[in-house]
């Protein structure tokens, strides 16, 4: 998989780490249920298709940056329509 | 498969890192510093100092050993204002050269970068994996230079030897 650095351009998989899901806003804690705060703290997406990733540029330059994977076929996509 | 190709493991170089705005660094250092490289993972070069672009607001000034004094007088990294950093890292990084006609078959044992003209010209200069081991890589005359870290030196001498064998 080739990942488009901001700074590098595009650059082997390899080179990156992943950095974890791009999640939900942080919810105040003492406005939310403790079921709504768990969810939040322990449920990570997993959808079939595009799902919103950090990863890290440990071995190039350094940035870290948010891309859209589809998870069945590991294409870089799109942010989809319903995600802004 | 043997290669044709002769890897020397170098000596120290005067390395120092530079981050912060190219502003705040060039009025900080004066004219000791080359031009700016113009575009990321590009280098510029005078006077034996050489300048790496290689990473956002982030570069590595590089001269022979003997300037490292003169640099460092000129560059003052313990009195550089808040705004950037300037560190002192000439003994952190190992470099190589692996030179010869088979020198891009060998780099690409190691690193997934294409080494081909057209996409790692001849002012390159980049992080990346090499071994699996953050590398700064760059080409040189007649093949390419890299440096890994200090105490990877031997450990990369090692797999450059087999993979070459």
């Amino acid at each position: 998989m080739l990942i488009p650095c901001p700074f590098c351009g595009e650059r082997s998989e390899s080179e990156f780490i992943y950095g974890g899901p791009v999640g939900a806003d942080r919810p105040d804690p003492n406005t939310v249920s403790d079921a709504e705060w768990v969810e939040y703290l322990t449920v990570a997406p997993n959808p079939l298709g595009p799902v919103h990733e950090r990863w890290w540029h440990a071995r190039g330059c350094g940035e870290w940056l948010a891309i859209w994977r589809d998870t069945r076929t590991h294409d870089i996509v799109e942010a989809p329509d319903d995600s802004k | 498969m043997s290669y044709d190709v002769e890897i020397v493991r170098q000596g120290l170089n005067a390395l120092f890192d530079l981050k912060g705005k190219p502003a705040a660094i060039q009025s900080w250092a004066g004219d000791v510093l080359p031009t700016w490289p113009e575009r990321p993972n590009s280098r510029s070069g005078q006077d034996a100092v050489e300048l790496y672009h290689i990473g956002r607001n982030h570069w590595i000034a590089r001269a022979a050993l003997d300037q490292e004094v003169k640099l460092g007088e000129h560059l003052r990294p313990t009195d550089c204002p808040a705004d950037i950093s300037i560190v002192q890292v000439s003994d952190t990084l190992t470099f190589f050269r692996v030179t010869g006609p088979h020198a891009d078959e060998v780099m690409s044992i190691a690193c997934p970068l294409d080494f081909h003209e057209t996409e790692f010209s001849e002012d390159a200069v980049t992080y990346s994996e090499l071994f699996s081991l953050k590398a700064l890589v760059m080409r040189c005359k007649g093949g390419f230079e890299f440096a890994v870290e200090q105490s990877f030196g031997d450990m990369v001498e090692d797999y450059l030897s087999r993979a070459t064998a």
